[in-house]
This record gives C-alpha cells, structure tokens and sequence, in this order.
C-alpha cells in the first residue's frame, strides 16, 4: 500500500496513458478526426488533473520497492515540471497535429504520453537500473515523435523530419550505449546499483572513467557542448510544437538525472566530477552563444541559446551544494516556460527572421509574449530569466566558482546581441505585406500561460525559489544510513 | 498616504504603462492622457517628498519595506534620503515635459508611452532603493527600452567616414539609429555585467545576509578587495555616466533617439550612473574609493576638456548637445571624486541643473528638427526671426551651459570648482574653468549660427514658433533653470543632508582591515 502511496504519481500518468489508448482503440471509427482532437484535449486536461492533485497530496517522503523508487519534495518539484511541460506541449501542438496526421491524432499523444511516464519515474529513482530503464521509457518514444509527419508533411519538410529523427536516434542510442558501459564500468567496480550506496567506498580508476563515460551520455541529451551537434539539425527538422517540449522536458529529466547520480550519489567525491562538470558548462555557454550569433533560422537560434542555457544550469550543479542544486530545479523552471513559449511563438509566427516582419502591427499580442520570452532568455530584468542567471550565479559565487560567474556574465551580454537581433526582426522591421498569423485556441492559451509565468515569476520569485530550494534539500540532506555509516 | 508616498512615485508611471497597454490602440487622445496623469502623480508627489522631507531629522525618511525574496534577503525596500528628494524632482520634471514633448509624435504611440513610463518608473526606482539588488533591478529597467525606443522612434542620419576608420564606420553604419541603438544597449549593459559582479563580491566578502545598502556600508571589506571592486563599480556605473574613454555611446546614441528620449536620457539616465558611482560604490567601498579619486578626478578633467573639445568640432546640433553632455556631467564626476562636502552638493546639484537644461536643449532641438528638417547647422540661420520664443529659450540654456551666474549651471560649477580647490587638485579646477570657456565658445557659435543674425534662406521663412503642449514643457524647464539659479538653496539645503550622511562614510578611517 504504501509503494502504491508513493508511486501514485507515475501510476496516474500511465492510467492517463492506458485510458487515452483505450479510448481510441475501442471507439468505434466515426468521426476519427474529432475524436483525435477531443483526446488530445483528454490528454492535456488529465495531466493539468495530475498537476493540480500534487497540491493536495500528502507530501512527505516515501519509498516504494525497498527504496529503488523515493517519492519526495526533490522528486515531486520536477514531476510538476514535466506535467506543466505535457499539458502546454500537448496544447500547443494540437493543431498542428489536427493538421499533420488528421487520423493518427491520438496515437501521437499516447506515445508522448509514455515519454511523459519515463520523465516522471526519473527524479524519483534511487536505483541505477531503474534509472535506465525510465530514461529509455522516456527516449524510445521521442525518436517516433520526432519522426511523426515524415510521410504526412509537406514535400519539402519530408526529408527534414527523416534526418531530424535519424539524428536524434542515432545520437540518442550511442548515448545510451556510452552511458550504458559507462555504468557498467560504475556498478561493477563499486558492486551496487543503489544510488546512495554508490560512493560510499572510495572510487576506483574504472570509475571515475565509468563516470565520464555516464556524463558523456547523459550529457548528449541535454545537448551540453561538445554532444551537442544533434540540437540545430532536430529543432529545425521536427515539428516545431513538438520540438517545444523536446527542448524543454526532456533537458530537464536529463538534469534531474545528473543531480542525483552525482549530487546526490556521488556527494563524497566531489572533486571527482566537479571539474568535469564546470568545464562542460563554460563549452556550452560559450560555444552556445558564439554559435548562435550567426543563425538565421529561428529554431537553430533557439537551438544553440538552449544549449548555452544548459550551460548556465550545469554551472548550478557544479556548485555541488544543495542551495546551487536547488537554483537548478529554479532555473529549469525559468527554462520551462522561456523556452517553450518562444518556440510556440516562432510556431505561430514563422521559422525565419523575415516572417517576423512586422509582427507588432499584425500580432501585437504574440509580439509581446515573444518580447517576455526573449528578454527571460537574456536575462532582463523583471522576467523570470533573470532571476534564474541571478540565482545560480550567487549560488555559484558561494561555492566559489569565480571564474565561471565571470564567464558567464560576459556570455549573456553576448547572448543578448541575438535575441535583440530577433526582437529587431519582431519590433523594428515592417517589411512586405504579410499577413495575420492564424493561431488556434490551445496554442493562445499555451503562450499565454508561458508568458503570464515568465512575467509572474519575474515580479514575485520568492515562492519559487524557496519551494526548489526545500526540494534540493530533500535530495542532499536526506542522508542515508549507511552513508552516514561509513563515514564515521 | 503619505507613508506610501515612494511607491506611489515608482508605481505611477509602471500603472499609467498598463493602461496605455489596455487601451486600444486607435484611442490617441486616451493614450496621451493617461500617459501625462502618470507624469503629473509622479511630479506631484516628487515635489511634495522634496518639500515635506524632514530637514531636521534627516537619514531616511518613509521607509517601505516589502520582502521579495525573504530567505536571500532581497526587499524592495524604498526610502528618502536627502538626495532623493531632488533627484525625484529633476525625473518628475523630465517626464513631464517629455510626454508634452510626444505629444505630437504620429508612430506607434502606445508602445511608444509604454516604454517610456517603463522607463521613468525604472528611474524613479534607482533614487529611492535601498536594496542594493533592486537598485540594479530598477537600473536595468531604466536602461533596456532604450533599445527599442531608439531603434524605433529614433532617426538615422549620414555620418561622413572620414579617417583612417572608415571602412569600418562603413561596414556598422555609423549614425545608422540600429547601430546607435545596439551599441549603447551592449555597451551599458557590459558596465552592468561589471556592476552585478561587484554585488556578487560585496554581498559575499560582506558575509550579510542582506542586500541592504546600509547592511553592506556597514561591512568591512578588506583594502585589497575594495581596490579591486571599486574599478568596477566606477566603470560600470560610470558607462552610463558617460566617463571617458566609455562615453562613445552617448553621442550616438543622442543623436538618434527620438526628443522625449534624448531628454529623458541625458537628462535622468546619465545621471543614475553618476549616482551609482557615488551611492553605492563610493558609499559602500570608501578605501576603494580614497585610493581611486585622483584617477576618477583625472579622468572626469579629461571627460570635461574633452567633450567641450568634441563639441566645437561638430556641425550636427544634436551631436553638439550629447558632447556637451559628455562634457558636464565630467563635472558631476569632478565634484564626486572631491570627497568635499562643496564637491559632493555641487554633484548632485548638477545633476539637477545639468537635467533640466540638456532636456531644455534636446526639447528645443527636436522642434527645430520637426520643422526644419535639419540638424545641420550650417544649413540654418536667422530662425530667431521667424521662432523667437525657441530662439530666447535656446539662449537661456546655452548662457546656462556655459554657467552664467543666475542660472543653475553656474551654481553648479562653481561649488564644484570650489570642492575641487579645497581637495588640493588646483589642476582639476583649472581643467574645470578651461572645459567652461571652450563650453561659452561652442555654444554661444551654435546660437549664433541657427538663431540670429542674418534672416533664414527661403526654405526657412514658414517655420512656426512653438505650440501649445511645447510651451508647456519648455516654460517648465526654463523657469527651473532660472529659479535655481537664483534660489539654489531650494535644493542644496536637503542635498547637503544627503551629502552630510554620506561623506563622513567615505572619509572615516577604515575599520579594522
């Protein structure tokens, strides 16, 4: 009873995922394409269900299947993310959807489903194998996705989605593999498989390897730099809704991964991956934000600015305390919405500079919605961005990385150059006569609550800030017994 | 209410901002209105802080605290100390005649009002927070729409290359309002990168768990850190103060904003730098500070010489106007690296009376630009003829730049060239006095050249006088001029609190370090 208490939230999503197939398989086959869409809305509004239950849930900390699985604060705070992520993902990708795949509606939302179930066991578990089976649970099914309007796209977007899904596969199943020896090499030498039980003996050489080997995999798919070369090529190529959750959940469950495997795991051996990890983080925010400075299509631009993001998350980590590791549950956060909704516009707007052309005058709504967005991914002042880099760079100046807060700092006035260049395209050029961009009712309300969050959070951060920095702590300062054990 | 006074000032123009952006957009006249009621509250209540400021009591006054982020100790704490009260005044004053002075702009007026009460609510916000994080939070604020305010609203124009750089001022588009706009939003905010690191140092060396500008003052920092910090503060801030070699934004940046913007911008803007350099960083780091003056007053003497020398050479009335800012507020940054209470009062006081007469100028040279269509000096002639009302108040604030006694600016100067002997830098006064000579040569020419003597060529002869919302602004700015250089002690008296709290800070002997 009480392993079904503490895994109620995976189990809910999985319900939603079964009730979604059920629903499509049993029907019988009028109105197919009604029907498609009414499951979409299902989908979006059983997870926004799930997200509003985790309020009135009893939240102290529970494990379940003798501790491979601890639902707590950590656990509960990046299960939420990716609920928030699922239901503006699935709203503003209905239409497109709707318009793609007419009769495949409501497979595409039960795939994204189980993807949604891999992220949600994620921070939760506390046991290596469980670890890669979820993270598997989670990718298997982003690669279909990615693929999705390969044959049903126009002709000359077919070749993209193929190359964009053969990227993210191949990429993806050599990270697994790499990963996957990676832990072998971990598991072996330090003969468990239990997170907690990890560093307790001092590291051996083969592990310390293994453990590069796991942040080389886990550190392709959330693009950190030098893995990074799969990001550009798939946003551009997939449908751009989808690439809006495939930029934002995915990132975050990947992080969630590295936290506790090397927060948490490896607390002990600090200086084992500490280095490793401050190096990753000042490639990525700077080939990032160099790379992005010559982008001319949108969604390549977004591209390299989330792999420098990824870089300014990975700085938090580096910290290697819980105050840092809870700024990066707060800048995912900021990430979540920035991110997505930016996306969402160039969705609704156009993937080129010059179809942002004159977007105050034909879409003054949407226009502003992309000013938030962009001025959070510079990180200005009174939008959600801000406080994130502001955080994680105290955080990090405690800790005592000078050297990657003064990087950093220098880096985003350089990023700000591009996404200026893009608010330029938006505000200040009124070229050709284009018209009115259409956008539905699910994709209105999507960025419209991406963009109430990033101004929301940005007026009044404290709530947020506390409540990641109590789930950190309930990550980190949970010691186990035998931990504690070995130290004395 | 009273007790909520300092919000009311900050809120003011943030509110009238969300009306404009909630009234539609074909509503002109509701978008005006609405704009203007903001600037009245807030000039409203800047005049009643300033006059109900409790000069016997002194420190802060009306202190309002609210927690933003209560467990890293960030408040968005407001409070008056007997600099606000002035500072609060010169932005009131600003933003009031700059929205007289859009009244007739014809593009985009609402986001145009919009970013404009952003921006004043931003300034507003620097004078008043005593959180060292919400300063920088306003400071950010007050800088940004600049972006777009000149990239949309300004105006390009040639800039002959000439030299040795021109195929490089060929390839950025030199006096392109694009390139004007993206170099003074990368150059400030790399000064605000600096500054943000300098908290980070402080709020860490400072082992506070606050951001509170009193708690950090109230910290030792160690000589070596303070040597190193202040560079940081003082060039940061000092970016947007226009401190050479860092004032290369400024007269590209002028010229190609829009009036009401250049106003708002060498008037208010520039002087949050120099505010800056001296609240935070001179306040929080005084060793810092007392080992750094003689290079930030050499450098203002140079920033002083220099940018009067700039503006002799242009032949666009605007680019004569940014340099002579450049030129004047060398003299705020002057007085400020005195540390002499005569230094510091004719600082702030020449923030004051260097704000109402640059907003003086650039509102008068955006009327001449909106009728003549020119800024090129040599083209004009004789306008005095056919404007006399521009033409007279365009003299009254040249005889204020180059500080002719009765007016603010030679108050100014002179406390300041008082401050700068007392200190024992003869040398800066010298420089000070030299920089207002060069100063009565360039703009007593430029006068000459575009109002008087002989009558305009036929191009000119149906330019027209001021109408009726920019007489508003201009009688309100050039009877500002006049009044405090008659009565100066209107405003040095509760200056000289501000600077009486805050010297001793500066020069009292460092702690144990």
């Amino acid at each position: 009873m009480s392993d079904l208490l503490a895994l109620w939230l995976p189990l809910s999503v999985a319900g939603l995922a079964v009730l979604v197939l059920l629903a499509d398989v049993l029907a019988p086959p009028v109105a197919v394409v009604a029907r498609g869409r009414a499951l979409g809305w299902l989908t979006a509004l059983g997870l926004a269900g799930i997200f509003v239950a985790t309020f009135f849930v009893d939240k102290t900390t529970r494990t379940a299947a003798h501790g491979v699985y601890e639902a707590s604060a950590w656990s509960l705070f990046l299960q939420r993310i990716f609920l928030v992520a699922g239901v503006l993902g699935v709203l503003g990708g209905l239409d497109d959807v709707a318009a793609r795949t007419p009769r495949r509606q409501a497979e595409h939302w039960i795939t994204l489903l189980f993807s949604l179930l891999g992220m949600v066991i994620l921070p939760g578990a506390r046991d290596l194998i469980l670890v890669v089976v979820a993270f598997e649970l989670m990718s298997i099914p982003l690669y279909v996705l990615a693929a999705w309007a390969k044959n049903d796209a126009k002709p000359e977007e077919r070749g993209r989605a193929g190359e964009a899904a053969i990227k993210l596969y191949l990429v993806g199943a050599t990270s697994t593999a790499v990963t996957l020896f990676g832990l072998g090499l971990l598991t072996g030498m330090q003969g468990t498989t239990r997170l907690a039980d990890l560093g307790v003996m001092p590291l051996y050489p083969l592990s310390s390897l293994g453990l590069v080997m796991l942040l080389a995999g886990l550190g392709y798919k959330i693009g950190m730099v030098p893995f990074h070369m799969w990001v550009p090529d798939t946003y551009q190529g997939a449908s751009t809704p989808f690439v809006a959750f495939l930029s934002v959940a995915p990132k975050a469950a990947g992080i969630s991964v590295v936290a506790t495997i090397f927060a948490f795991g490896m607390r002990d051996h600090v200086a084992h991956w500490v280095p490793a990890v401050s190096l990753f983080a000042l490639l990525s925010m700077a080939v990032g934000n160099v790379l992005a400075l010559p982008q001319t299509d949108l969604r390549r631009l977004l591209g390299y600015s989330g792999i420098a993001q990824m870089g300014y998350v990975l700085v938090a980590l580096a910290t290697a305390e819980s105050f840092g590791t809870g700024m990066v549950l707060f800048f995912l956060v900021a990430y979540l919405f920035t991110n997505l909704g930016a996306f969402l516009v160039v969705h609704a707007a156009g993937h080129s500079f010059e179809s942002l052309s004159g977007l105050f005058r034909r879409a003054p709504g949407l226009a502003l919605a992309l000013l938030c967005f962009l001025l959070s991914l510079a990180g200005i002042p009174f939008v959600v961005g801000f406080w994130a880099k502001l955080y994680v760079f105290l955080a990090a100046w405690r800790a005592g990385l000078v050297g990657l807060v003064v990087a950093g700092v220098v880096l985003a006035v350089l990023g700000l150059f591009y996404y200026l260049r893009v608010l330029r395209a938006a505000y200040m050029t009124d070229e050709g006569d284009l018209p009115a961009p259409k956008l539905g009712v699910p994709l209105k309300l999507s960025i419209a609550v991406c963009a109430l969050a990033v101004a929301g959070f940005g007026l009044w951060p404290g709530p947020l800030v506390d409540e990641a920095a109590r789930a950190s702590s309930a990550l980190l300062q949970h010691a186990p017994e035998t931990a504690q054990l070995a130290r004395r | 209410m009273t007790s909520h006074l300092l919000s009311i000032i900050v809120g003011a123009p943030a509110l009238a901002a969300v009306v404009v952006m909630l009234l539609p957009r074909t509503h002109r006249l509701g978008i005006r209105i609405a704009s203007l009621v903001g600037a009245t509250i807030s000039l409203a209540g800047s005049v009643f802080a300033l006059v109900s400021y409790d000069g016997h009591k002194g420190g802060l006054q009306r202190v309002e605290d609210f927690p933003l982020v209560p467990s890293l100790g960030i408040h968005l704490r407001f409070a008056q100390d007997g600099w606000a009260g002035p500072l609060l005044l010169l932005t009131g004053i600003i933003i009031f005649a700059g929205v007289l002075a859009s009244w007739t702009l014809q593009k985009r007026e609402q986001e145009y009002f919009v970013l404009l009460l952003v921006l004043v609510a931003g300034v507003f916000g620097v004078f008043v927070s005593q959180d060292v994080l919400v300063f920088f939070l306003f400071y950010e604020i007050a800088v940004l729409p600049m972006y777009l305010l000149i990239g949309i609203w300004g105006s390009s124009h040639e800039v002959p290359a000439r030299g040795p750089f021109r195929v490089v001022w060929n390839l950025f588009k030199v006096g392109d309002k694009q390139y004007a706009a993206m170099k003074l939003t990368l150059m400030l905010l790399v000064g605000s990168a600096a500054i943000l690191v300098a908290i980070f140092v402080m709020y860490a060396q400072a082992h506070t768990s606050s951001f509170d500008l009193g708690d950090l003052a109230a910290a030792h920092y160690s000589r070596r850190v303070q040597i190193a910090v202040f560079p940081l503060l003082w060039l940061g801030f000092g970016t947007l103060a226009g401190v050479f070699p860092f004032h290369t934004w400024s007269p590209d940046g002028h010229a190609s904003a829009p009036t009401a913007v250049s106003m708002l911008h060498a008037g208010v803007l520039m002087k949050l730098g120099a505010f800056g350099v001296m609240r935070v960083g001179m306040v929080l780091l005084p060793e810092g500070a007392r080992a750094w003056v003689p290079i930030v007053g050499a450098v203002a003497a140079i920033n002083v010489l220099y940018g009067a020398f700039c503006a002799m050479s242009q032949t666009d009335l605007k680019y004569i106007v940014a340099y002579s800012s450049v030129s004047h507020m060398g003299v705020v940054m002057l007085g400020a690296a005195t540390l002499t209470p005569a230094g510091w009062n004719g600082a702030v006081f020449q923030m004051v009376a260097h704000g109402i007469m640059t907003g003086l100028f650039f509102a008068l040279v955006g009327l001449v630009y909106e009728r003549a269509h020119t800024r090129a000096i040599r083209k004009m002639g004789g306008f005095g003829r056919v404007m006399p009302g521009v033409a007279a108040f365009f003299t009254l604030a040249c005889l204020s730049s180059l500080g002719l006694p009765g007016t603010a600016g030679f108050v100014s100067e002179f406390v300041v060239f008082l401050g700068a002997w007392k200190s024992g830098h003869y040398i800066w006064t010298l420089a000070g006095v030299l920089g207002a000579f060069v100063t009565a040569i360039y703009v007593l020419r430029a006068t000459r050249a575009i109002f008087w003597g002989p009558g305009p060529t036929e191009d000119f002869h149906e330019l027209k006088d001021a109408r009726r919302t920019e007489w508003g602004s201009l009688v309100l700015l050039g009877a500002g001029l006049v009044v405090l250089g008659v009565w100066p002690r209107l405003l040095l008296d509760t200056i000289d609190i501000g600077s009486a709290r805050y010297l001793p800070m500066v020069l009292a002997m460092g702690g144990p370090s």
